[in-house]
């Protein structure tokens, strides 16, 4: 760039223009010109990339200029010189920073615990490795606990993290707390997520192991109130599923849909989805992935994609159980349904939009300009994998995504092979 | 008699019993087979298989038959190592608000980054003191599956930010060795860190808890106002088998190892030859090219191997010790190099010989690796980065037998089989 600019000062400096006004214009000109070039509009090109970016439907090559944190221009072909720094991504794939909507990381230090405890894990350690810039914490907290939460690991933390508030006014603290009816309090719980709007993103149930519809209808009362989504985790198990999915709203979300069990989304003995389940997807019901150390088996997931049944969103509840074993990070998760046939644009769509628009929070999830500058660069490896289910079980693969660059408004914050870097010796 | 009869058949089956519980001792319940097996403290770089039973190594040995085995898993083209030990880490997690690195967010939990990269023994490098060690036992050590051993500070308070330490008055050796005594099975040694007075006191304080409780001590130099010899330091204070970390560091007040025309300081050399350990302590800052690259070539070559591991270093130019590992492959080391500064020598170091081999008895600590060939880019702390062809990617890791990380699947059977 600085380069360019001499070489053209070197030219444009006629013998002529030494006389006179002429020179004087000539320098003033040339001042000009090198304001205007030195203050290069964009901090950051990220140029020679294939962009997939689902909202906007965009899946070809595409460079990305990003200035002040935001998306500034999405173009075929933006100079080099425009940018302070330049980020060759030829042969990568460029897509809006994956949202995870299904995680636990209210870490702390209570032993065997999700709330404020080892269970859960720091959001930065698994995050940007995997191209996640948003990690959605499915309920650690209630309403007692969220300001503990939110200082402990929220504030923080680099990675943006938004939170669906357990109706258990301790949160997802074990029992007997989490089967402690007096404890679920709607109006407490309505206030906590009103103070906090940008980070709550709706009300949580689950891990209720009783056959009352009380603590559901709290939550659900919440969410209607709240104008947000209810999560449904885990384990109402004694709550009829058809009648659970028929008393939730379109929007809702129900997590671990490739379960087996009383809690399986197909009769088990034909692997058949049940007609009700259809009519809550088409109802607008949203189905999320939940792997987790219990929750995706490829028996199922495979049958459910045979007969069209996709997950809307990949959540991985990540803890400390599904992290060293089949689940393992965001990727392994999105690389899977790659190799059960799910084309890349469908596994992005699943990994940024859907996600948005599931938790009302369309500020996120896709590359428009103006948009924060939450960008994962990825490739796909080619070679033999493996990928296994929460029981055990393998299945082949040959493709593999790898988070190469991502960027967290605008910042680089994982930058895997130095793509970013300049050489050590130049 | 019909009584005496039913007890002497019982007393038969019981015989029966034991019997075949010793056989089943003597069962291999892993078979690691076809791999490359690198074993350094048993001078092993050959085709090797691994035999696991219960939670210790039965055997190695070329061709071991499939048919004795429990489960046999397929490992031909793979590299098959002890477990490494990641002699430098910050695992002093916790919620103290304000954090530094002790009982803090800055801190990590060892199985979110062990297991994943073959790690199966994490040292904690000084994160606690005497007064905190029983903090990080109960919060972390007590409950992670990693095998967490301890470095504890000289600063009785431990890592608590940058005025702790500089305070003389909560050195106090005596007591330092006392707790290192009451766990000898964790602590492995004394760390001192980011003193900036003009002298030596906590180095020589720490050489004093060392010499009571019979262990290395490891120390982060620099930061001294004015700044202070490392040659002294390395000559005269440390005693062999204690440890300098962040070995390929320099700043204007800490001199690096290579001098300013690129050159290794001769008493580097003097100081490797009587002793001194070099440690890696990559970190955020501890790791720059200028530094490594002139240290390697000129044959001023590390000891030990780790990562510095703490939330400022995980996302930068450190990532995991596979990345860590990875540089010293593409800057001339060899894998059985890399592989010895990562097990028997830390092992050595730690004067924990139990651990870091294969041989037969040991514990079944054991990583296994993909060679990944390609075009790779690594950073150091000051993000800027060297080219590369290799890479290693841990496929398989077993601590005391027990498959804790399996990447694609390799010993797991296929679904709907």
């Amino acid at each position: 760039m600085n380069r360019k600019l001499s070489r053209s000062g070197k030219t444009g400096v006629s013998d002529k223009a030494l006389h006179g006004r002429p020179f004087f214009m000539t320098l003033f000109l040339m001042g000009m010109l090198t304001v205007q070039l030195s203050a290069q509009p964009y901090d950051l090109l990220i140029k020679g990339g294939h962009v997939i970016d689902p909202k906007n439907r965009i899946n070809e090559p595409m460079d990305i200029a990003v200035n002040d944190g935001v998306v500034a221009k999405v173009s075929a072909d933006i100079p080099a010189t425009d940018a302070a720094k330049v980020v060759d991504a030829t042969g990568h794939f460029v897509a809006p920073g994956f949202i995870d909507m299904h995680a636990h990381v209210f870490f702390g230090s209570t032993p065997r615990n999700f709330a404020d405890g080892s269970y859960s894990v720091a959001p930065d350690n698994f995050s940007f490795r995997a191209g996640v810039t948003t990690v959605v914490d499915a309920g650690d907290s209630g309403w007692r606990n969220f300001p503990v939460f939110k200082e402990q690991v929220i504030d923080p933390s680099r990675t943006r993290v938004l939170v669906f508030l357990n109706i258990v006014g301790h949160g997802l603290r074990g029992d007997p707390y989490n089967n402690n009816f007096s404890d679920m309090d709607v109006e407490k719980t309505l206030s906590m997520i009103q103070q906090y709007p940008d980070i709550i993103v709706g009300s949580r149930i689950g891990h209720i192991r009783q056959n009352y519809w009380e603590p559901f209808e709290k939550a659900m009362e919440v969410a209607q109130l709240a104008d947000m989504p209810m999560l449904l985790e885990c384990n109402l198990p004694e709550l009829e599923l058809e009648k659970t999915l028929a008393s939730m709203r379109p929007g809702d979300i129900f997590a671990h849909a490739h379960q087996t069990g009383r809690r399986s989304l197909m009769d088990d003995q034909q692997n058949r989805i049940y007609d009700f389940v259809n009519e809550a997807r088409e109802k607008g019901i949203i189905f999320d992935v939940s792997h987790g150390g219990t929750s995706f088996r490829f028996s199922q997931a495979i049958a459910a994609i045979e007969q069209g049944f996709y997950p809307d969103t990949f959540g991985t509840d990540l803890h400390f159980n599904s992290r060293n074993s089949g689940m393992k990070n965001m990727l392994n998760v999105m690389s899977k349904f790659l190799n059960m046939g799910m084309s890349l644009e469908d596994v992005i769509l699943r990994a940024t939009w859907n996600a948005a628009t599931a938790l009302k929070r369309e500020d996120l999830g896709h590359l428009s300009e103006g948009a924060v500058a939450d960008i994962a660069v990825f490739k796909i490896n080619h070679g033999n994998f493996g990928f296994v289910d929460v029981r055990g079980y393998r299945m082949d693969g040959d493709r593999k995504l790898v988070a190469e660059l991502t960027l967290r408004e605008g910042r680089i914050v994982w930058d895997l092979n130095g793509l970013a870097a300049p050489l050590w010796n130049e | 008699m019909m009584k005496y009869k039913l007890l002497l058949s019982f007393s038969f089956f019981w015989c029966f019993l034991l019997f075949a519980q010793s056989l089943k001792a003597q069962e291999i319940e892993i078979l690691l087979k076809g791999g490359h097996v690198i074993d350094p403290k048993n001078e092993i770089d050959a085709p090797m298989d691994v035999a696991v039973s219960g939670n210790t190594i039965l055997r190695v040995a070329e061709h071991i038959p499939e048919e004795s085995a429990r489960r046999v898993i397929d490992v031909t083209g793979l590299f098959v190592t002890p477990g490494l030990i990641d002699m430098h880490a910050h695992v002093f997690h916790g919620t103290q608000p304000g954090p530094y690195i002790a009982n803090s967010f800055r801190s990590m939990p060892p199985d979110a980054f062990t297991f994943r990269t073959g790690v199966t023994t994490i040292v904690d490098a000084g994160s606690s003191g005497w007064r905190t060690f029983k903090q990080l036992k109960d919060q972390t050590i007590d409950h992670s599956r990693t095998r967490v051993l301890a470095f504890i500070s000289i600063v009785g308070e431990g890592m608590q930010g940058y005025l702790h330490p500089q305070n003389l008055n909560d050195m106090d050796p005596v007591l330092t060795a006392y707790r290192i005594n009451e766990y000898p099975d964790i602590i492995v040694g004394v760390k001192k860190h980011h003193y900036r007075g003009p002298d030596f006191t906590p180095v020589e304080r720490a050489v004093e808890a060392g010499n009571l409780a019979g262990v290395p001590v490891m120390v982060d130099f620099g930061g001294h106002e004015p700044p202070l010899s490392l040659e002294t330091l390395l000559m005269e204070k440390l005693r062999p088998g204690d440890i300098l970390t962040h070995t390929y560091y320099s700043s204007p007040r800490r001199q690096g190892g290579v001098d300013e025309n690129g050159q290794v300081r001769p008493f580097i050399f003097d100081a490797q030859e009587r002793g001194i350990i070099f440690d890696i302590g990559h970190g955020a800052g501890g790791f720059q090219w200028p530094q490594a690259i002139p240290a390697m070539e000129q044959g001023f070559w590390p000891n030990v191997i780790s990562t510095d591991l703490h939330n400022l270093s995980m996302n930068g130019g450190m990532k995991d010790m596979n990345n860590v590992m990875s540089k010293f492959l593409n800057i001339g080391m060899s894998l059985s190099d890399v592989v010895e500064r990562t097990t028997w020598n830390p092992a050595q170091a730690l004067q924990r010989e139990d651990l870091g081999h294969l041989s037969e008895g040991a514990v079944a600590d054991i990583a296994v690796f993909n060679m990944r060939e390609g075009d790779f880019g690594f950073m150091d702390a000051r993000r800027t980065a060297i080219r590369g062809t290799r890479k290693l990617e841990t496929v398989l890791t077993l601590l005391d037998g027990d498959i804790m990380w399996d990447l694609n699947g390799i010993a797991a059977p296929m679904w709907g089989e």
